[in-house]
């Protein structure tokens, strides 16, 4: 029989935590973008490649360290070259994200069978994952341990990463200049700073956040690489900062949000829900959310005809 | 002395036209100096030039006896150039301080240093008298405030020399008024201020010297002292001008327009239309006069059909046509000439003919069965072409390839052509030369003695003064008077379009009269 408090048990907020993680890094890295008038959907191309690469180098040098430096090194390369497509050649950023997501796709599929002769999924004991963190004051008290402790690095990781990009975008001259490119590109080039030169900035920042959610998802929450293995969670990162409002704490509440309709729908299907239902929840999640704040910042533009 | 702005010889070259054919400029410290001309003569080109944006293809420029090249607005800068355009460069979302010390920011080890920029502004604002609200977000200031934050900008970015580009196109007279005492306050701190402008009265009251431009060449600098209005509008132009065409009185028919306590949404808030009532009759031009952004653009687009009426109703010669589609407000006799030629009047990758019969085409002879009759389309537009003097005169290129003017001059012969019982006009000579503002008011006047009932609205005081037999004044979405044309002067006007009523802008305009 079916009762809530099979769903709604403490390692659901584990579980929570758990799965907003990569969507946390993804929606920060869309935000930084996104501030500089740039739409990054490419993000789950980077995020995929970035997966690989990870499981790449940790099976080779049996180091994650290793393997989250060249996630992050893929990340990078993958948003220099959206940068290259959208910044040198003009093309709109959209069509740019779908291809740099098309040709991920496509691309991680061929170095699976290339590199480890293996289609569909790559596994192996020499893979070394990134650690989880246990705080031993918190394992004396059951609640608090199974809240709060036994995290992954990463988990942990975002969570500090929010107040660091809250504090780069609404404190600093950098952050100033890059809220303006978005809005007012012309003023920032009258005041004598290049919008493209902020514009590649922010992509490449976010090649690195991409980078660190695709290693997460490889060797932190798995130990592995299957095909496609961002399955959507780069576009839930991009709904997650429109949820947001495009500013880094309240886009966190909005990841846990996702994270915990993942969550539920887990749940659900382990209590006989088809899998269907529960692939789907995201994806409603998503439509939700984004037509709700597409309604609220239209609210907004009415309001905001300046003169 | 030296002159701290002098130009030499300055010739720039656009893919289609010459528009510098050799000008030599010069200012002195501590002047205001007007530069006047119309659409086109080039002020824009050359103070952008001056200014950084635009580079010469030929000419010097020196600064402070010194030649300089002014590679970018960032050069400029640096030299004490410093310059307000007419779109503000002022991100809406953001606070006053964010967007004044944009680019130039106080900062400890790149974190900025807020209170160290309010401190200076503070400064700024209080020594100039520049009264603005500094962690205020732009989208709550007026247009004179904006103002105010563009001119504090510049002088925060260390400007000597500041260029003014049509400073009261967007002012009611008395923000022009308080903007005059802001440029005193600038030329008594010892700054130099040139200031573009076409309104000649302006000009001559805060100038210390004007020069004028036409078609890319310099006309002539005059003393203000020694200017007048006559003077200077025929070296703008060429030739003597008459602007002010008023015509006899004309004959009074029934109403044609009749708008009965009608409210909508506007763009933003202060737009709202709120139970606004009035009639247009036939013969008849009725002036909507007010700065923009109080309603005016929401009511036409409400008259014709673009905009959704909440409350209220609106009659065109007796029949209702209350949110009903545009097209079907057009085919009920209601022509309308839109206030963004650009935007909505026109599609400009069209040719001239296939936008003189956009609005036609569903009628014969146009077209038949659905058929566009080819023939029937050349006849028509080689006609209006002709009688409205488009230039060029080929009506088979695109409309992007004709000026401003002939622009306009396609979407009045469309629109007059429709032969409707209402024409609605908005601000029908925006951005056009002097000799189309001369025709297409003369265009008005003769639909006026036809019998038609006209709907102007004009952010123009003198054009709605000399054109209109009644004048709306239009504050905050409410018409806030009607008042015959022989009673209204740019005093009343103006204290009206800053939501005085009429009785009492009558009073004050006493009350000056006696001080």
């Amino acid at each position: 029989m079916f009762r809530f408090s099979d769903v709604l048990t403490l390692t659901l907020v584990r579980a929570t935590i758990r799965m907003s993680t990569p969507i946390l890094l993804a929606a920060l890295g869309v935000i930084v973008t996104e501030l500089a008038a740039i739409t990054n959907v490419g993000i789950e191309g980077i995020m995929l490649v970035s997966a690989f690469m990870a499981v790449a180098a940790s099976y080779w040098s049996g180091s994650w360290i290793v393997g989250i430096l060249a996630a992050v090194a893929a990340g990078v390369l993958i948003a220099a070259l959206m940068a290259l497509i959208h910044l040198r050649f003009k093309a709109n950023v959209l069509v740019a994200g779908i291809a740099v997501n098309m040709f991920s796709l496509a691309f991680t599929r061929f170095l699976l069978v290339n590199w480890f002769g293996v289609a569909g999924s790559f596994y192996s004991p020499r893979i070394s994952p990134i650690p989880r963190i246990n705080l031993s004051i918190l394992a004396a008290h059951p609640v608090l341990d199974t809240l709060f402790n036994n995290y992954n690095l990463m988990d942990y990781l975002g969570i500090v990463l929010v107040f660091v990009f809250h504090f780069l975008i609404y404190k600093t001259v950098w952050g100033l200049r890059l809220r303006f490119t978005g809005v007012h590109p012309l003023a920032v080039e009258t005041a004598g700073v290049n919008v493209t030169v902020k514009k590649l900035q922010a992509l490449l920042i976010s090649g690195v956040l991409g980078g660190l959610a695709g290693a997460h998802l490889s060797l932190g929450y798995t130990t592995q690489f299957i095909e496609n293995m961002t399955n959507g969670r780069g576009f839930i990162g991009v709904a997650a900062m429109y949820f947001g409002g495009i500013s880094p704490i309240t886009t966190w509440l909005a990841s846990l949000f996702f994270g915990f309709t993942e969550g539920v729908g887990a749940r659900l299907q382990n209590l006989g829900f088809p899998s269907q239902f529960m692939l789907m929840l995201p994806y409603v999640a998503t439509v939700v959310a984004i037509t709700f704040s597409m309604i609220r910042q239209q609210r907004r533009e009415t309001d905001k005809q300046p003169f | 002395m030296e002159p701290i702005v002098k130009m030499t010889g300055i010739v720039k070259q656009f893919p289609n036209v010459l528009a510098l054919k050799g000008v030599d400029f010069s200012v002195e410290k501590g002047e205001v100096h007007s530069l006047v001309g119309e659409n086109g003569a080039g002020k824009s080109t050359l103070m952008n030039i001056l200014y950084g944006v635009l580079q010469p293809d030929l000419g010097e420029i020196y600064v402070r006896g010194q030649k300089q090249v002014i590679h970018s607005v960032r050069d400029a800068m640096h030299l004490g150039i410093g310059m307000v355009h007419q779109e503000f460069m002022l991100a809406p979302s953001m606070t006053v301080v964010e967007n004044i010390i944009l680019g130039f920011e106080p900062n400890r080890r790149s974190v900025v240093d807020y209170d160290a920029a309010a401190e200076k502004i503070r400064a700024l604002s209080e020594e100039y008298g520049l009264a603005i609200r500094p962690e205020s977000r732009i989208i709550d200031n007026s247009v004179g405030e904006a103002q105010r934050v563009e001119i504090i900008k510049a002088l925060y970015r260390g400007a000597e020399v500041l260029i003014l580009d049509e400073p009261t196109a967007v002012l009611t007279p008395q923000e022009t008024e308080d903007l005059f005492k802001v440029i005193r306050s600038l030329k008594e701190h010892g700054k130099t201020v040139i200031f573009i402008s076409h309104k000649l009265q302006e000009v001559l009251a805060i100038s210390d010297r004007i020069t004028v431009m036409r078609d890319g060449r310099v006309q002539g600098t005059l003393l203000a002292s020694e200017a007048t209005k006559e003077k200077i509008a025929t070296l703008m132009v060429g030739r003597e001008v008459f602007l002010n065409i008023k015509a006899p009185e004309g004959k009074r028919g029934g109403v044609v327009l009749d708008v009965q306590g009608v409210s909508a949404r506007g763009r933003r808030r202060l737009s709202d239309l709120k139970n606004v009532s009035f009639q247009v009759h036939a013969g008849e031009i009725l002036g909507i006069a007010g700065v923009d952004g109080n309603g005016q653009s929401e009511l036409v687009e409400v008259l014709t059909g673009l905009r959704r009426v909440d409350q209220g109703d609106i009659f065109v010669s007796g029949t209702k046509i209350t949110n009903l589609p545009p097209g079907e407000i057009r085919e009920r006799g209601v022509s309308h000439i839109p206030e963004d030629r650009n935007r909505s009047g026109l599609c400009a990758e069209l040719t001239v003919a296939e936008n003189l019969v956009a609005t036609k085409l569903k009628r014969p002879p146009l077209s038949k069965n659905g058929v566009i009759r080819g023939q029937a389309v050349r006849e028509l537009a080689s006609r209006l072409v002709e009688e409205y003097d488009i230039r060029p005169g080929d009506y088979r290129i695109p409309t992007r390839n004709l000026s401003g003017g002939n622009r306009q001059k396609v979407v009045v012969a469309r629109e007059v052509s429709e032969d409707a019982q209402l024409l609605i006009a908005a601000h029908p000579t925006r951005g056009v030369d002097i000799g189309s503002i001369e025709f297409i008011r003369s265009i008005l006047i003769a639909q006026r003695e036809e019998g038609k009932a006209i709907l102007l609205v004009s952010a123009d005081l003198e054009e709605v003064l000399s054109l209109s037999d009644r004048i709306a004044v239009m504050y905050e979405g409410r018409i806030v008077g009607i008042l015959p044309a022989s009673e209204a002067n740019e005093q009343v006007l103006g204290l009206m379009m800053a939501g005085g009523e009429y009785a009492k802008a009558q009073g004050e305009e006493e009350k000056v009269v006696e001080a």
